[in-house]
């Protein structure tokens, strides 16, 4: 393999890896802010104790997440350099902002989340919570800027020698498809925290079905299951509009529409075959391509014979990571309706299967937020700034023995030090907020609170 | 880390004067921010110079 497959590999290994805990992190700090804001208005013990046993989880995560970040930093330097040249005028201020409106806004009042709940009160503590959850959507808005202004460049200039320049931050910032992506991407995080937060709950309450914790967080996973996934169907649906209208060639690849032409089918499954130019064994719906894409049957849909095939990406890998994607976002809105029928016939955790399946789906979000940046960057391919820069050119002047030695050691530290953190949390996970040793001590509880008669919080099992 | 992560008040311990909880707010945010300033700096040393 040479330097630049190498070099692909490994940013696609690390990245892959990081987002995990973002994604997850962004969706985890708004339920801590709800749990935190549903127990000072309530007072039950049990928000109490979800919010302190998800804290750990979060503090774990976002630890995890923020090394895994500071990797790609260094690799866009090591391995990107021709990259970095170029765009860093365009790119480099949006992470800069990332970096100083988001990332510190987090790590400084984690600092209070973490050890001054008795020290700054109740309301000050709530403040720091809601002001970390507005972090992560601020950080995923400049992350999401950047790789929307890859994806489609506006508002620069390119100089004589190839360096970018911002000749418009307006355009930079809100590039065309950095709304819809935005949202796909927010609604992925909350879904991913859902599914996990749901699958957790759902485990424990296999062995403890009357516990009163697990019962709250797989009730309000469930709604935000209900609620959330349908609407994901609708912003990934607009997300795939965009993308029609500005990388038409990603669409082609998405739907494996091999020529131009008007009444495209919609290809259900196959084997992308790119010698041969057609989808093998592929199961699809005549004519049903326009009704997918929201126009008519008349209407000329551009195939891949439109573009030269050394501008083609890797077909398969784009087909495929849509379908995964596509499938377990389906899946997950049967899970939050399935759910929510479920509470209203009298309990979830009655049912076995459902706490089976909710527990199978706990690691769903991670696949399809995964599949579904395979999709984006897999599909941009070949070019790492869309129509502006090839990732070829992108790649340092470096030797596939350089690369391969970074490479190596990545996988050997992050199975390692990842290894160890994820089994923690698992840990955590499966020991449930019950167990949690951050139960508040018998001296801090008031007189006649739930923890005292939990009959009095209504928590009492039927 | 279970023994670390503090727990709110208890409802019958007396609460702080608010200048006092206002100065452990922007304290405890401060110092957190100066952790990772220090942090970040110590990764930057690491880079060779241009």
């Amino acid at each position: 393999m040479d330097a630049l497959i190498l070099a692909r590999l490994q940013f696609a290994f690390t990245i892959a890896f990081h987002i995990i805990f973002p994604a997850f992190t962004i969706g985890l700090a708004s339920y801590l802010a709800v749990l935190e804001g549903l127990w000072l208005t309530t007072r039950r013990e049990a928000f109490q104790r979800l919010y302190l046993f998800w804290l750990k989880v979060f503090a774990l995560s976002f630890g995890m997440g923020v090394v895994s970040g500071v990797v790609m930093s260094y690799e866009l330097g090591a391995n990107w350099s021709v990259f970095s040249r170029a765009a860093a005028p365009v790119i480099g201020p949006l992470l800069g902002f990332e970096v100083l409106t988001a990332f510190f806004l987090e790590a400084s009042f984690l600092g209070i989340m973490l050890f001054g709940w008795k020290k700054v009160g109740p309301g000050l503590h709530f403040t720091a919570t809601v002001l970390v959850a507005i972090g992560t959507f601020i950080s995923a808005f400049w992350i999401l800027s950047a790789n929307s202004w890859m994806q489609h460049p506006t508002g620069h200039a390119v100089l004589p020698d190839g360096s970018l320049i911002a000749v418009d931050w307006w355009k930079v910032v809100f590039s065309p498809t950095f709304p819809s992506r935005l949202a796909h991407m927010l609604l992925g995080a909350y879904l991913t925290t859902a599914l996990v937060v749901g699958g957790a709950s759902a485990w424990r309450l296999m062995t403890a079905p009357t516990q009163p914790e697990s019962r709250i967080a797989l009730r309000m996973a469930i709604g935000m299951l209900a609620v959330v996934a349908p609407l994901q169907l609708v912003a990934g649906h607009i997300s795939g509009e965009v993308v029609r209208h500005h990388q038409p060639l990603k669409l082609a690849a998405i739907e494996a529409y091999w020529e131009t032409r008007a009444d495209q089918p919609l290809s259900l499954f196959g084997l992308p075959d790119r010698k041969a130019g057609k989808t093998q064994f592929e199961v699809a719906i005549p004519g049903a391509g326009a009704l997918a894409q929201g126009v008519s049957r008349e209407t000329v849909l551009q195939g891949l014979d439109a573009w030269p095939r050394s501008d083609w990406p890797v077909v398969w890998l784009v087909y495929w990571g849509f379908r995964i994607m596509v499938g377990l976002g389906l899946a997950m809105i049967g899970l939050g309706l399935w759910g929510a029928f479920l509470v209203w016939r009298g309990g979830p955790e009655r049912s076995r299967l459902y706490l089976w399946a909710a527990t199978l789906m706990a690691p769903a979000g991670f696949v399809a937020v995964i599949a579904g940046w395979v999709v984006a960057e897999a599909g941009r391919q070949p070019w790492v700034i869309y129509g502006v820069l090839r990732t070829r050119d992108a790649v340092s002047p470096v030797g596939a023995g350089q690369v391969s030695a970074s490479l190596l050691a990545f996988l050997i530290v992050y199975a390692i030090v990842f290894s160890a953190g994820a089994l923690y949390i698992l840990r955590l996970l499966h020991r449930g907020p019950e167990e949690a040793e951050q139960a508040p001590k018998p001296e801090d509880r008031a007189p006649g609170s739930a923890l005292a008669a939990p009959s009095e919080a209504g928590e009492t099992p039927p | 880390m279970p023994t670390i992560i503090e727990g709110p008040p208890g409802r019958e311990t007396p609460k702080p004067l608010l200048a006092r909880r206002l100065i452990w707010f922007v304290g405890l945010a401060v110092a957190s921010a100066l952790a990772t300033v220090v942090v970040a700096y110590g990764l930057k040393a690491l880079l060779p110079p241009l």
